[in-house]
């Protein structure tokens, strides 16, 4: 049976994103990971939330619920959570929770939002429930599922096989049969893997049946690899595999040059480069805007929004990476939906030191070009922030009269603290960028950007241009364009770290 | 079962139900999406702007109108004709309205999407107003962060500008607080008035 269960799991993990997005259809299940093991969760989607059945709570989580004047409570460790059908906020051993969704009753069952289970749940049971939606994973107490990121770059020569990972965990590496196997020293891993298209040197990246190791099966030219670790900072690490031609194969191609001698199948695992000289900026989150179902602009010969984005962000994450060897991270390393928090957030668990949201504007004349920087407006965090302090906590009218004070958590207000440094940088990416591809009429403003106001970390949002301008709708889908703003971008990030390291002495 | 034991449970019962009773109506006052917010002082019935745009009886008086720019990179004020109304929920509405449905001067360009109804408008008394948009608004938009900037500021500046009693302006899509429109601009809490995107050649013209 276990091992059947982990055959499904390796199936929903590899399946991913693209089973969330067509979650209308059939829902994936997700994965409950606790000390015990792992077992699946069904899931229901109503209105595009996805919700559990709270029946299906009992076995995992030893709930019991029980149904009073059109509502219900639920028990576990002896503490209550009191649900209402169609509202969005519980309360949990007495504290009002909010829901992204309301909880519903269909055909006699209960149903609650997913975030039930770490915001109300989580709560009354005192036990650690991270939800990690990419992966379709239940996290329960403290378990070390270390989130691993693989990345793909293929070139003629071979392909390098990068897993980023956080928190650290270290690997080993070898050889077993005809395939490689990456086993990570943790319970778990939280594993994501881009699509593979066919290649020469991979075929297939799989999650192994233990849940902890990574099969990686090489493809018709595979030769021998190399592993290589490298730890950037405290808080990941890096495993990187060169999958390289066979010894035949190399020797061939080198008859005319010396021919190097060709690494023997089972390699060393190389343990690391130091860490990257410590600066001000040793990680940067590049946000790639939209993506999926969120086309973002559109140009008048159909060019996307959403793959200007990523291609500019995969660019420039090569350019920093090699050049200044920080290491950077992407929101989406490819063509999916990823909602605004997840973006910031993952900006945050990340520690990144940088965030640059990037974007293709639109504007209803076409004749209308340039690029954009913003940062966050001051008035509205500013309002926020003053209002957080001055009530330290939300007041309700209680029945009775009086007023009682509930917890609400706001960390919405995050980037409010970094204004400063975050208009620094939209100065430094606007000087840059004015020289190598030329601005709006309004280069450098503030606005109330969703997608910055979680960032706990100096962030700006760049308008690389307006793809609705046909002009700049040819030049945004060029590699040659495309280089240039990535360049800007990398110049900005110099000159950017420099400026902090002066005020920092 | 004892007498005791059997008072005991009916009593636990009761305290469970009056709980439950407290925990709903608590609920209720911290609001669902789908509804007004909990302190609404006035409400407008919604109903789709009249098709007809020259109804012409009544008072009327100028307002101030803001549409994108010729070079559609800000906001111009235009005066126009809004019919009068009693309080500011229904002159607030009397304003979207005319935002929805008038058309721009020459060179100026409308922000909102074609054939975005307006549903309902309502007043917090923290001076907040919520202006409830149909789905059009957000399934016609042409995306871009500069369209959308202008397409929520005609609306927050035509209001603030012309109503002093409004502090800022939330937009709801479809009775539903709304994430964004097109993917950039915050729409969760109500906004004030933007003046760095007011084109700074022709100010406007506040009315009196």
């Amino acid at each position: 049976m276990r091992r059947v269960l982990t055959a499904l799991v390796c199936v929903w993990l590899a399946v991913g994103a693209a089973a969330e997005a067509s979650a209308q259809g059939a829902p994936a299940a997700l994965t409950i990971l606790s000390r015990d093991g792992r077992r699946p969760l069904a899931i229901t989607v109503i209105n595009n939330q996805e919700y559990v059945a709270v029946d299906d709570l009992a076995a995992p989580f030893g709930t019991t619920a029980r149904e009073a004047a059109g509502g219900l409570t639920i028990t576990a460790r002896g503490r209550t959570i009191i649900v209402t059908a169609d509202q969005t906020v519980v309360s949990a051993a007495g504290r009002l929770v909010s829901l992204p969704a309301p909880a519903l009753k269909r055909d006699n069952r209960w149903l609650v939002p997913v975030d039930f289970l770490p915001r109300a749940l989580g709560v009354v049971t005192d036990t650690r429930l991270d939800w990690r939606r990419s992966s379709r994973l239940l996290v329960v107490g403290d378990l070390r599922v270390p989130r691993v990121v693989a990345r793909i770059e293929a070139a003629s020569a071979g392909t390098s096989l990068t897993f980023e990972i956080s928190p650290v965990a270290t690997a080993k590496v070898a050889a077993e049969g005809a395939r490689i196997l990456v086993q990570f020293d943790a319970d778990a891993i939280d594993l994501l893997i881009p699509n593979i298209p066919p290649q020469p040197f991979l075929s297939a990246v799989t999650l192994a049946e233990n849940g902890t190791s990574v099969q990686v099966v090489p493809g018709p030219r595979f030769g021998s690899y190399r592993a290589s670790t490298m730890q950037p900072d405290a808080g990941s690490s890096r495993l990187t595999l060169e999958l390289m031609p066979s010894a035949t194969e190399l020797a061939g191609a080198a008859a005319a040059a010396t021919a190097p001698p060709a690494a023997p199948p089972p390699v060393d695992l190389r343990a690391s480069l130091p860490p990257s000289p410590a600066g001000a900026i040793r990680t940067v989150v590049l946000d790639p805007g939209h993506g999926g179902d969120e086309l973002g602009a559109q140009g008048p010969r159909g060019a996307l929004e959403k793959d200007i984005t990523l291609s500019v962000a995969r660019r420039l994450r090569t350019l920093i990476e090699s050049r200044l060897g920080i290491r950077v991270f992407l929101t989406r390393e490819d063509d999916r939906t990823v909602p605004h928090d997840d973006r910031s957030a993952f900006a945050n668990n990340h520690q990144a030191d940088l965030f640059i949201s990037i974007h293709a504007n639109a504007a209803v004349r076409p004749n209308v070009k340039g690029a954009e920087v913003y940062y966050l407006s001051v008035e509205r965090a500013d309002a926020e922030a003053r209002k957080r302090a001055e009530d330290a906590g939300v007041t309700l009218p209680a029945l009775g009269g009086g007023t009682r004070a509930i917890d609400l958590i706001l960390w919405e207000t995050a980037q409010a603290r970094y204004l400063e440094q975050s208009a620094t940088l939209a100065n430094a990416i606007e000087g840059s960028l004015r020289a190598r591809v030329g601005m709006s009429a309004r280069a450098i403003q503030q606005a109330p950007f969703r997608v910055l106001v979680g960032a706990n970390m100096p962030a700006a949002l760049v308008e690389v241009g307006y793809v609705s301008n046909p002009e700049q709708e040819q030049q945004l889908t060029s590699a040659d364009y495309q280089a240039r703003i990535a360049e800007a971008l990398l110049d900005a990030i110099v000159k950017f770290r420099a400026q902090l390291e002066r005020t920092a002495q | 079962m004892s007498r005791r034991a059997l008072i005991g449970v009916a009593a636990v019962l009761a305290a469970g139900v009056f709980g439950w009773i407290v925990m709903s109506a608590l609920g209720r006052l911290l609001s669902t999406p789908a509804a007004p917010p909990p302190d609404v002082a006035t409400e407008v019935p919604a109903v789709a702007p009249p098709a007809t745009t020259e109804p012409a009886a009544g008072p009327r008086i100028k307002a101030t109108l803001f549409f994108a720019s010729a070079d559609a990179q800000r906001l111009v004020g235009v005066q126009q004709d809004v019919p009068l109304a009693e309080g500011p929920v229904a002159q607030a509405r009397a304003l979207v309205t005319a935002l929805l449905t008038s058309t721009p001067p020459d060179g100026l360009a409308s922000t909102i999407p074609e054939g975005t109804a307006l549903r309902g408008v309502y007043l917090s008394d923290q001076r907040e107003l919520f202006v409830d948009l149909d789905e059009t608004v957000r399934s016609k938009h042409r995306g871009g962060s500069t369209q959308e900037l202008l397409t929520v500021y005609s609306l927050v500046n035509t209001l603030t500008v012309n109503l002093s009693t409004i502090a800022a302006v939330q937009i709801l899509i479809d009775g539903r607080e709304a994430d964004t429109l097109a993917g950039h601009v915050d729409l969760r809490r109500p906004l004030r008035k933007n003046e760095a995107l007011i084109a700074p050649s022709e100010p406007p013209q506040s009315p009196s």
